[in-house]
């Protein structure tokens, strides 16, 4: 268990999470008509925070004067500032480590770079930035899973604290609206015209919105005090599909299983859905209650108040659901009416008062990326951890490959050699040189291809059967550019307004995790997904998120390492690790 | 029509990358999704935007294509009829 001990919502709703709520309860809502913004050719409806507030609030920060800050870093920083102020901790020590989630950074600056450096739209930069902004001496973490990148970074701040490697995790979450996002969904047409309608029968789509969230975590071993605590966290992916949500709800299921089997289900006050308003989202989440028999329990979602946030969104909704519990109040959902999910489910529509202590968070995302944690108001609610028998696990790589734009190498031996390192047919080459039959190949972009390929070489050297359902195995990457070679793709199709065609095909590959999900897909793999960008290659910081894996999930095999590509540099080192058993008592 | 069917398969290929197929490889009459191409939701969206960028015409809704998508053969009568490029 993982403690908070300050916390910050800045959206169009506030800058403080008091504030947020005050309006929360007035039955307010961010979301706004806009017919013209972003230079977009159609009208939005969006939840938008408004530049000069931000300006505002950021000019009366104490900083480094010689930095020119971006949109999504000052929003950052100014949420950052409060929660750390609440928190009363020294964030320049060496045992906080700060984490990131966002999907898309400082993507707008693909459009016109504004005089930043060049290497401003990666996202580690971004967090790198916020973190030294702080005076924080290690390098951040950056989640970027899609729609559940929020709760995938509490998720990797649980296991960080409870392993004792630092006491204190700093998770920021944030995402800002740009050209790109708002055109790559409405590509999607999964954009609603006005306001969204969670659960409802008539929803015809989400919002999208702008938000910074952060809750600062403290270890069990920390003396703070504390009004709430995350007990237990999972990610499964459905394998399915890289943007349409199961119609069986299997990764949610799964994550919801893996999360609470802890837990009395009858204990829980209500669950924190994802409820984006899209038709299949919406249905999904009313399986996955079902399946879990909690059609009784009351369902949630706050995307009518604030819109989709993206990155933030695990983030501050999970910060709204503590206050829920601790003001015993659960909200309604905004913009539902008339119940319209394909499987029944208690959809709150006025604020329904409970004593109950626990709730459960979902989210789910591109990539077949699912996430559950389980939150609650009292420390005691859960089974005690003291003298239980922990079993630290480690790493044993059982083969491993890497793939540059040279030559292709498995376990030490050359593969094959690009006979025309100019050319751009190199992971084509290589489809056809290894016979891979996966018509799907080519719709990839170049991130999917290279990691897919090294995927298939790793589980026939192991002779596992692509066939075979692995729900104990779990695919993490890591890489420097994100999605970055694809996000300049998708750029082209709306640089120009005379040819503006936003590509939904090339748009589903702008997020860094699809990766993870295309392996998922090929190799039916329905254990844990998850994509770190870092800046550059760091075995031993890879080996420690592999670790974490297998102490803290039922996982016995993760597939996955370092999958980049950028600026025609591929640069892939990928491995199969099993687990080594080493039990241990904790005291 | 026969003409505006053989264009319609080599833009069809070309958008949603369906290496490894040929124009004679896709008929015209089969259905377009389920079976056959193994086409998924994002190829139907791309063929929103083929339908927009190569013939002018704008679908505000994906349900439609669902109709229009029937076989190539239905989608170029469609566009036939509704072409404004």
């Amino acid at each position: 268990m993982i403690k908070k001990i300050g916390d910050n919502i800045c959206s169009p709703l506030g800058f403080t999470t008091e504030e947020n709520w005050h309006n929360l309860c007035a039955g307010q809502s961010g979301l706004r008509c806009y017919e013209t913004g972003f230079d977009l050719p159609e009208p939005f409806c969006a939840a938008l925070i408004d530049d000069e507030v931000i300006e505002e609030n950021f000019s009366q920060l104490s900083k480094n004067q010689s930095i020119r800050y971006t949109k999504i870093e000052k929003l950052s920083i100014i949420s950052a500032t409060d929660a750390l102020q609440r928190a009363h901790i020294d964030a320049s020590a060496a045992d906080v480590i700060f984490i990131f989630s966002t999907t898309k950074g400082n993507v707008e600056l693909l459009q016109d770079l504004d005089g930043y450096e060049k290497t401003r739209p990666y996202l580690w930069r971004t967090a790198e930035l916020i973190a030294q902004h702080f005076g924080n001496p290690n390098p951040p973490i950056v989640v970027s899973n899609a729609c559940i990148s929020g709760c995938a970074a509490q998720i990797t701040a649980l296991r960080l604290l409870e392993s004792g490697r630092y006491r204190y995790a700093v998770v920021i979450g944030a995402d800002v609206l740009s050209k790109f996002v708002i055109s790559g969904f409405q590509s999607f047409k999964a954009l609603s015209p006005t306001q969204c309608q969670p659960f409802d029968a008539h929803r015809v789509g989400l919002n999208l919105g702008e938000a910074a969230a952060t809750i600062v975590y403290a270890g069990e071993a920390t003396s703070h005090a504390s009004d709430f605590w995350i007990s237990s966290g999972a990610l499964c992916n459905d394998a399915t599909h890289i943007s349409a949500p199961s119609r069986t709800a299997e990764g949610l299921v799964n994550a919801l299983q893996e999360a609470t089997k802890n837990i009395d289900l009858q204990e829980v006050a209500f669950i924190n859905a994802h409820g984006t308003a899209t038709r299949y989202n919406d249905d999904m989440e009313s399986v996955a209650v079902q399946r879990m028999g909690m059609t009784e329990t009351p369902v949630n979602s706050l995307k009518g108040y604030f819109g989709h946030t993206l990155g933030a969104a695990g983030v501050l909704e999970t910060i709204i659901s503590a206050k829920e519990l601790q003001e015993g109040k659960i909200l309604p959902t905004r913009g539902f009416c008339t119940a319209g999910t394909v499987a029944p489910m208690l959809v709150a529509t006025q604020p329904i008062p409970t004593d109950k202590s626990l709730f459960i968070k979902m989210i789910s995302g591109f990539g077949g990326s699912n996430a559950v944690i389980c939150g609650q108001i009292s420390d005691n609610t859960i089974r005690p951890t003291e003298n239980r028998q922990k079993t630290v696990e480690n790493c044993r790589i059982l083969t491993e490959i890497s793939i540059d734009n040279r030559q292709v190498v498995v376990d030490g031996e050359v593969l094959l050699k690009n006979s025309n390192p100019n050319s751009n047919s190199w992971l084509s080459d290589i489809y056809k040189h290894i016979g891979m039959e996966y018509p799907k190949f080519f719709k990839m972009d170049r991130l999917c291809k290279a990691g897919s390929l090294a995927a298939e070489l790793l589980m026939r050297k192991i002779g596992k059967s692509i066939e075979e359902v692995k729900r104990d195995w779990a695919v993490i990457c890591c890489n420097s550019a994100g999605s970055l070679d694809d996000d300049r793709t998708y750029q082209q199709t709306i640089q120009d307004a005379g040819n503006y065609f936003p590509s939904p095909s090339v748009f589903v590959y702008t997020l860094a995790n699809i990766v993870t999900g295309e392996i998922a897909i090929r190799h039916k793999i329905q254990g844990e997904s998850s994509c770190y960008v870092a800046p550059k290659y760091d075995k031993d910081a890879l080996t420690s998120i592999v670790a974490g894996v297998f102490e803290n999930t039922s996982t016995n095999y993760v597939i996955g390492g370092w999958v980049d590509y950028d600026d025609g540099r591929c640069d892939v080192r990928m491995s199969i690790f099993t687990k080594e058993k080493i039990n241990q008592k904790i005291l | 029509m026969e003409q505006l069917i053989e264009e319609l398969k080599k833009e069809i290929i070309e958008v949603l990358n369906l290496e490894e197929m040929t124009p004679a490889d896709i008929d015209e009459n089969a259905p377009l999704f389920g079976e056959g191409l193994g086409l998924d939701s994002i190829d139907a969206l791309e063929l929103i935007v083929l339908m927009e960028k190569n013939y002018g015409i704008k679908l505000q809704n994906a349900e439609q294509g669902k109709e229009i998508f029937k076989s190539v053969r239905v989608m170029a009568e469609y566009i036939q009829e509704h072409r404004t490029k």
